[in-house]
């Protein structure tokens, strides 16, 4: 690929060595693009008008992506573009189910005694010690999906063993309907504040989503409650919360528009860090532990490397130290989005298929890991947007 | 020969993994899906209500009693026994009616409420203990988990909660 790149007249600003024609990216789309199509004809079969625009606008949009990520070899800012509209558009669709279903953002204790509440795939780890050692869920969901009760709790974690699966950590910048909001507030600003603070304290920062992870394991499991459902969750703000009917459901409403504001809007406009991602997200910690069983990863060809550390001051979760790009690894918590991969201005980051030499063929090992990440994140958030994207329809006059 | 033995393994792996992707909206995820459905788990009792004790047959409706449902561990919620009237469609304007949760033939508690004419509306009612083993409660909704009124589709729930003093026992 490198060689190659010297013969294509490559623009300026496609600066990656993994730059291709326009024939070849389009021939490496394709797959994409007819398992899109026939995901979704299958998918949305008996689905209304709007849904249906919804949907061939999203497999144009995924498509065109994806074709842009062959093209110019970069796929950060590709795969941004989508995960911010995720982030913004999946609660549109969201909010506007529960007003036309009942008519407010709050969910009433009724609804949670019947089994209506869709179930969170982040939810996953803190239901896992009483179901492993009682049989019993503590969420108030429905296991098995009806008419009445669609995002069960058993469709929910297939989903997301599946996905787990295939994109390991990769979960939370392909496949989170929540990270792309603070990814999209972290676009914004073009100087990065608190650098030297995140800098200092990230391997304090980077063990809070540990601690809150065990935290909230052991209490869920003690107290037969989803703690951070009901205390911690900020994107309940944005999607669905318990009904403020006395103090306590008061305060937890405060909690969630706290958490909200304070690390998915305010510390990612000043860091330009997805901070509730990297420095809060139990469920992210364990995503983490995921990317020990995934076959991909991102390493550092220490050969290539300069130690400038521009992938570490890039990198959105602080995925990188100064010791592990001497080791020519990421942490643990690294979430493939590519981001330390498309800033090197040495190719010393590099994708890598574990058990490969490194750096050998990395545009191979970002090829395998993004077409099935892609097609995932296509079925997954794009059957989201293409929901979010008829619920609009919906609202316009002229529809 | 390691290492081109750890490459094919490795890319059978990762091609694999493609094949997963590539089925998990056509077979796999409901494959998944199945085994979490078959793997005996069940809604928390402080979620669904517990287990059904009996049922009592009133006319042209019925009355579900379940069992008690005690918290465990650290759980901050009462003790509580569930009653769904049903189906709501068939009750009266005016429901007050004396039952017997327990099931030792005297009846422990007279439920009343009003049932409104539009089905999304909140309800309130009252509980009235006829002995000193549950709480009473006045004027109720969905105020908790262990004490509530509510219309959940066509049934209307009552939860009403056990004497701290007598769970105790």
């Amino acid at each position: 690929m490198a060689s190659r790149s010297s013969v294509l007249q490559r623009p300026a600003a496609f600066r990656s060595p993994a730059y291709r024609s326009v024939a070849r990216s389009v021939l490496l789309t394709l797959p994409i693009a007819l398992w899109s199509l026939l995901m979704f004809t299958r998918s949305f079969r008996h689905a209304g008008r709007n849904l249906h625009i919804g949907a061939v606008l999203v497999i144009f949009f995924m498509t065109a992506l994806f074709f842009l990520m062959m093209r110019t070899g970069e796929t950060y800012r590709w795969r941004r573009i989508f995960f911010v509209a995720l982030g913004f558009l999946f609660p549109v669709g969201f909010i506007a189910a529960l007003i036309a279903e009942r008519g407010t953002m709050s969910i009433p204790i009724s609804r949670m005694v019947s089994g209506d509440t869709p179930y969170c795939p982040m939810v996953t780890p803190f239901i896992l010690l009483p179901a492993a050692f009682g049989r019993t869920i503590i969420f108030p969901g429905s296991i098995v999906s009806s008419a009445g009760h669609p995002h069960a709790i058993a469709e929910m974690i297939g989903l997301w063993f599946a996905f787990t699966l295939v994109l390991g950590k990769a979960w939370c910048s392909y496949a989170c309907f929540f990270g792309g909001i603070e990814e999209g507030f972290a676009a914004f600003p073009k100087r990065r504040r608190l650098h030297r603070f995140v800098t200092k304290y990230g391997e304090i920062l980077r063990l809070i989503p540990w601690a809150i992870l065990v935290f909230v394991v052991l209490v869920s499991a003690a107290i037969f409650e989803p703690v951070y459902c009901m205390w911690l969750c900020p994107f309940k703000t944005v999607t669905e919360f318990p009904a403020v009917r006395n103090l306590e459901t008061a305060i937890q409403f405060g909690v969630f528009v706290t958490l909200f504001v304070g690390l998915v809007v305010v510390l990612p406009l000043l860091t330009k860090k997805r901070t509730q991602c990297g420095f809060f997200c139990p469920f992210g910690a364990f995503q983490s532990l995921f990317n020990k069983i995934n076959l991909f990863e991102i390493r550092i060809n220490r050969e290539k490397c300069v130690d400038c550390t521009l992938c570490q001051t890039t990198c959105p979760t602080v995925a990188l130290s100064k010791d592990s790009i001497h080791e020519g690894k990421t942490l643990l918590n690294c979430m493939k989005c590519g981001a330390c991969v498309d800033v090197c201005k040495k190719d010393a980051a590099v994708w890598h298929l574990k058990g490969t030499p490194v750096a050998v063929k990395p545009e191979r090992a970002r090829l395998l890991f993004l077409y099935g990440a892609w097609a995932l994140a296509t079925m997954f958030g794009g059957s989201i947007l293409a929901g979010s994207l008829a619920a609009i329809i919906g609202f316009l006059p002229w529809r | 020969m390691r290492t081109r033995v750890l490459s094919i393994l490795a890319y059978t792996g990762a091609a694999l993994m493609l094949v997963v992707a590539a089925c998990v909206p056509f077979k796999l995820m409901g494959i998944f899906s199945n085994g979490v459905a078959h793997a005996g788990l069940h809604i928390d009792a402080k979620f669904t209500g517990g287990t059904i004790a009996r049922t009592i047959e009133r006319s042209g409706y019925k009355i579900v009693v379940y069992q008690l449902v005690e918290p465990r561990l650290l759980d901050r919620s009462e003790p509580f026994v569930q009653l769904v009237f049903e189906p709501a469609d068939s009750l009266p304007r005016r429901v007050s009616q004396e039952i017997d949760l327990d099931g030792d033939g005297q009846p422990d508690v007279r439920v009343s409420f009003n049932l409104p004419s539009d089905p999304n509306a909140p309800m309130r009612g009252d509980v009235t203990a006829l002995n000193g083993k549950y709480v009473s409660l006045t004027h109720v909704g969905g105020e908790s988990f262990s004490r509530m009124v509510v219309r959940t589709g066509n049934q209307i729930v009552v939860r009403v909660p056990l004497n701290k003093e007598w769970a105790r026992r």
